[in-house]
């Protein structure tokens, strides 16, 4: 079985021997990032700078809920909003492989100006099994480039650590747990790295990444009720995705023309395989009818995905 | 308590190698993933299971290295896993291509014929697939289990410890996957005791 109390040790051990000076991490308030800074900073202590990069493909408010968490663990948290130059080099950007290579491209420069005033020569990434599984390499095909991987740059100014590489999320979980971080950060759900960028398929304009985080924020709450109140048990992950395909309504009396919004809900442990969730009707009811009212001018209908991976995979990019 | 049993999975470019591994080191077995270009004068290991992988097996079986040389000189059980039991299929006379009907996730399996690999478990149930090519024809195998759309799911050597899965029981999705490796892991442990 796996052993989180000696991985720990283990762990913190290695990077005590392998880190010299100061580290900068990669942090998004996630369960991976954030069980991967608690492990370098037992390692190393006020040598590791957090840097949280608002890449404005957030979900709402997440940028500051995260910032507030991350200081109340101790960690020395530097936020960067680096919307702007991200919305700038995603402009007219469709092909989702392309998406994932700019967006990974972005992080590395964010974090390597923080590297060069800080001093910093190492950098750390919450990476686990699944972002280099998927985004292959030799023999193995590209499923899609992780941020944190295949998306990453050639030319690279730091040493790149990354701690939590052979685990998969249900052990990080366990990591994040034995090291004492609060139950909604270890058992939160995933999030990828290029956020709602891969979540509005095609070109991610400002204005589509404002759509799909209201969308994301109404299956969320309506789902965590639905959980809380017994309808339903928690899905491994639930959001929602901007289709770039708009279908007719009728708004009173009128015509509408708007786009899709797809639901997807997924049971997994790894997120290696997954099958759509079962959630009840009353409640993808309420989700739709919530997505179409508030989002009215832009969305017209709401979709449930019932794919599972494979051959569908979790995410849509 | 005897030695633990000595796995290394063999990794032809599956999504699910490292999975394999994971699984495997569940058990309680020493296991690392090794290329499949490794020679078989350099493993010590007491089985390999061999992934499954990208390569189609008709038309890029030089991208599966060194496996068939495993299925002639290594010395112990070998379980091959989708590609990986289509390569030894072929190896061994038979025939394997591309699928009728490909098979992607979900999929209801049935054992018609339990051996060592389904020993304690139900004669019907969910397997997670992923596979373009399939089992055609397996002279000097016996087939242990079918689906609906793949007439040969699970197969067993009629006189070597080699065993092949088209399906993935490392898969979480799957059911009863774990037994089922830990069955294969028991198989190896009998052999090792009466070799």
């Amino acid at each position: 079985m796996f052993n989180a109390e000696k991985f720990i040790e283990t762990t913190v051990q290695e990077l005590k021997n392998k880190i010299k000076g100061k580290a900068v991490i990669g942090i998004s308030g996630g369960v991976d990032s954030t069980t991967a800074a608690i492990l370098v900073n037992r390692a190393i202590g006020e040598n590791l700078r957090c840097v949280l990069v608002d890449t404005g493909y957030m979900r709402k408010n997440e940028v500051e809920n995260n910032e507030r968490m991350l200081k109340k663990l101790g960690l020395n948290v530097l936020v960067v909003d680096a919307k702007e130059r991200f919305y700038e080099k995603l402009m007219g950007v469709v092909e989702p492989e392309q998406k994932r290579k700019i967006i990974g491209e972005q992080f590395i420069r964010v974090f390597e100006e923080v590297a060069r005033k800080e001093n910093a020569e190492y950098f750390v990434q919450g990476t686990i099994a699944p972002d280099w599984i998927e985004s292959g390499g030799g023999l193995r095909d590209r499923i899609k480039s992780h941020h944190n991987v295949g998306g990453l740059p050639e030319k690279i100014e730091f040493q790149i650590i990354e701690p939590l590489r052979d685990l998969y999320k249900d052990e990080v979980r366990v990591v994040g747990k034995t090291l004492g971080l609060p139950e909604e950060v270890y058992e939160r759900q995933p999030f990828p790295g290029p956020g709602l960028a891969v979540r509005v398929l095609g070109e991610a304009d400002p204005e589509s990444a404002r759509i799909v985080r209201e969308a994301c924020a109404i299956v969320e709450e309506e789902i965590e009720k639905a959980v809380k109140s017994g309808e339903m048990s928690k899905p491994w992950q639930y959001f929602a995705v901007l289709l770039p395909c708009k279908t007719v309504g009728v708004h009173g009396d009128v015509r509408a023309y708007g786009n899709i919004i797809a639901v997807r809900a997924v049971e997994s442990l790894d997120g290696m395989s997954a099958a759509y969730s079962k959630i009840p009707h009353k409640v993808l009811e309420r989700i739709s009818v919530r997505i179409t009212n508030t989002l009215k001018d832009a969305v017209s209908r709401v979709v449930f995905d019932v794919t599972n991976k494979p051959p569908g995979t979790i995410e849509y990019e | 308590m005897s030695e633990a049993v000595k796995v290394y999975v063999v990794d032809n470019g599956g999504q699910w190698t490292h999975r394999i591994w994971r699984v495997v080191r569940e058990l309680d077995c020493v296991t690392k993933i090794i290329p499949n270009t490794t020679p078989v004068s350099e493993i010590d290991a007491d089985t390999l299971i061999l992934s499954g992988g990208a390569p189609r097996v008709v038309w890029e079986s030089p991208k599966l290295g060194n496996c068939t040389d495993y299925f002639d000189h290594f010395k112990g059980p070998i379980l091959g896993e989708c590609v990986g039991m289509q390569l030894m299929v072929i190896h061994f006379g038979g025939k394997a291509g591309p699928a009728e009907i490909p098979e992607y996730g979900l999929a209801k399996m049935q054992v018609i014929d339990e051996d060592e690999l389904f020993r304690g478990l139900p004669k019907e149930f969910l397997v997670w697939e992923s596979h373009n090519d399939e089992v055609k024809e397996t002279p000097n195998f016996k087939v242990l289990a079918l689906s609906e759309n793949c007439k040969i799911q699970a197969i067993k050597h009629t006189s070597k410890p080699f065993y092949g899965v088209q399906f993935h029981p490392e898969v979480n999705n799957t059911e009863h996957g774990e037994e089922i490796l830990r069955n294969f892991v028991n198989v190896v442990k009998r052999k090792r005791e009466t070799d």
